[in-house]
């Protein structure tokens, strides 16, 4: 059979077109590619998390303030369908609190998540843990109004939220926790009950919360929490100050020191202050030896300005 | 077991992410059920988060 010149030219676009089409890269699998957050199907609880959160619960309804509610910000990784937990900051000595709300020291939160995420950098809050001190096992109307416009400021706009109650019936086989449901988890009398919410959510949806083995990575700055608030805003503003400033915590004279280093340019020299109970002591590091410094200021931030402009003198 | 090609965007992702785990440490995500490659762990700005944390609500 007769073909035409235009009838050829149309076959072989044609065949070209298939031929492409049959090159065509398939889509990326599922996962593949950075994950796109999802709605949360899950909470996954680094074991040391989850024994922090069980263990401070049970030491703070024994100590002096254990009639108020008290809770835990959450720090961790966002994934596609799951937040893992990484991390617990305690509300803190200066929370303000009874027994029927609970407001945490932010300042020092915010301050002690610096510190952890000097060396993880991907951790991200995931929500908070909360107490009540009755047996309702679910967050508040008054929880809502707040946390449905600070999810917002989550990524993926959904947080965790976590309630403890203290109305678990104690098994015989004690020491072993259990789960009566997947979105709560008891050990002892103490039960945590976890929901997520997102922002546009009307309310709070039970969560399932797993275990995985795990650091609680806040667990190192426990030991100077309290340095940590009595210092939090001028640290923090150190911080934002100085991009080389590192905190660590090390041994002190009689317990752990809360430090502070801010290298100085090009001679292997250093700043550092050591915070431990009320004590701010100055040191120089060089690559000699730790020289101390005679200066007594307990504004952090101004005492490090001080010895930079005196250093900078010389 | 099944072996295909990565496409083009797989590639450079994977790339990405070896380089960012050489140079800076940063994570390379693993699938946990197919361990294929997820992806990495993205940074997450300073005042993203101190901003979130400043801004957590009383509970009741």
């Amino acid at each position: 059979m007769a073909i035409t010149f235009r009838e050829l030219l149309r076959e072989l676009v044609r065949a070209a077109g298939r031929r492409a089409g049959a090159r065509a890269e398939p889509e990326p699998a599922a996962g593949a590619t950075s994950p796109e957050l999802l709605p949360l199907r899950r909470v996954v609880l680094a074991d040391d998390v989850s024994r922090a959160l069980f263990a401070e619960y049970a030491a703070h309804r024994t100590s002096d303030r254990g009639g108020e509610e008290t809770g835990w910000a959450l720090l961790g990784l966002r994934r596609a369908e799951e937040a893992i937990a990484l991390a617990t900051l305690p509300a803190g000595t200066a929370r303000e609190a009874d027994e029927a709300h609970v407001k945490f020291n932010s300042a020092a939160q915010a301050f002690a998540s610096r510190i952890v995420r000097q060396g993880h950098r991907q951790l991200t809050p995931l929500g908070v843990v909360h107490t009540h001190p009755g047996s309702l096992r679910h967050p508040s109307t008054g929880d809502f109004r707040g946390d449905i416009e600070w999810v917002v400021n989550l990524r993926g706009g959904e947080g965790v939220f976590g309630i403890g109650t203290a109305d678990a019936e104690p098994r015989p086989d004690a020491g072993i926790s259990w789960q009566p449901a997947p979105n709560v988890q008891c050990f002892g009398d103490l039960c945590l009950s976890w929901y997520v919410l997102g922002k546009r959510d009307r309310n709070y949806r039970p969560l399932p919360v797993e275990l995985t083995i795990g650091p609680d990575l806040a667990a190192p700055i426990r030991p100077v929490w309290d340095e940590l608030e009595a210092h939090a805003e001028r640290l923090d503003r150190l911080a934002r100050q100085l991009s080389r400033v590192k905190f660590e915590v090390a041994a002190g004279r009689e317990k752990a020191a809360l430090t502070v280093t801010v290298p100085l340019p090009d001679d292997g020299r250093a700043v550092r202050v050591e915070l431990e109970g009320k004590d701010v002591r100055y040191r120089l590091l060089t690559p000699d030896g730790a020289l101390a410094a005679d200066l007594r200021e307990d504004r952090v931030d101004v005492g490090v300005f001080l010895m930079l402009s005196e250093l900078a003198a010389r | 077991m099944d072996f295909r090609p990565l496409t083009e965007t797989e590639r450079k992702h994977l790339i990405t992410a070896l380089r960012g785990n050489a140079q800076d440490g940063l994570a390379v995500l693993m699938d946990r059920q197919t361990t294929s490659f997820l992806g990495t762990a993205e940074e997450v700005p300073d005042e993203e988060v101190i901003n979130a944390i400043r801004s957590v609500p009383c509970h009741y």
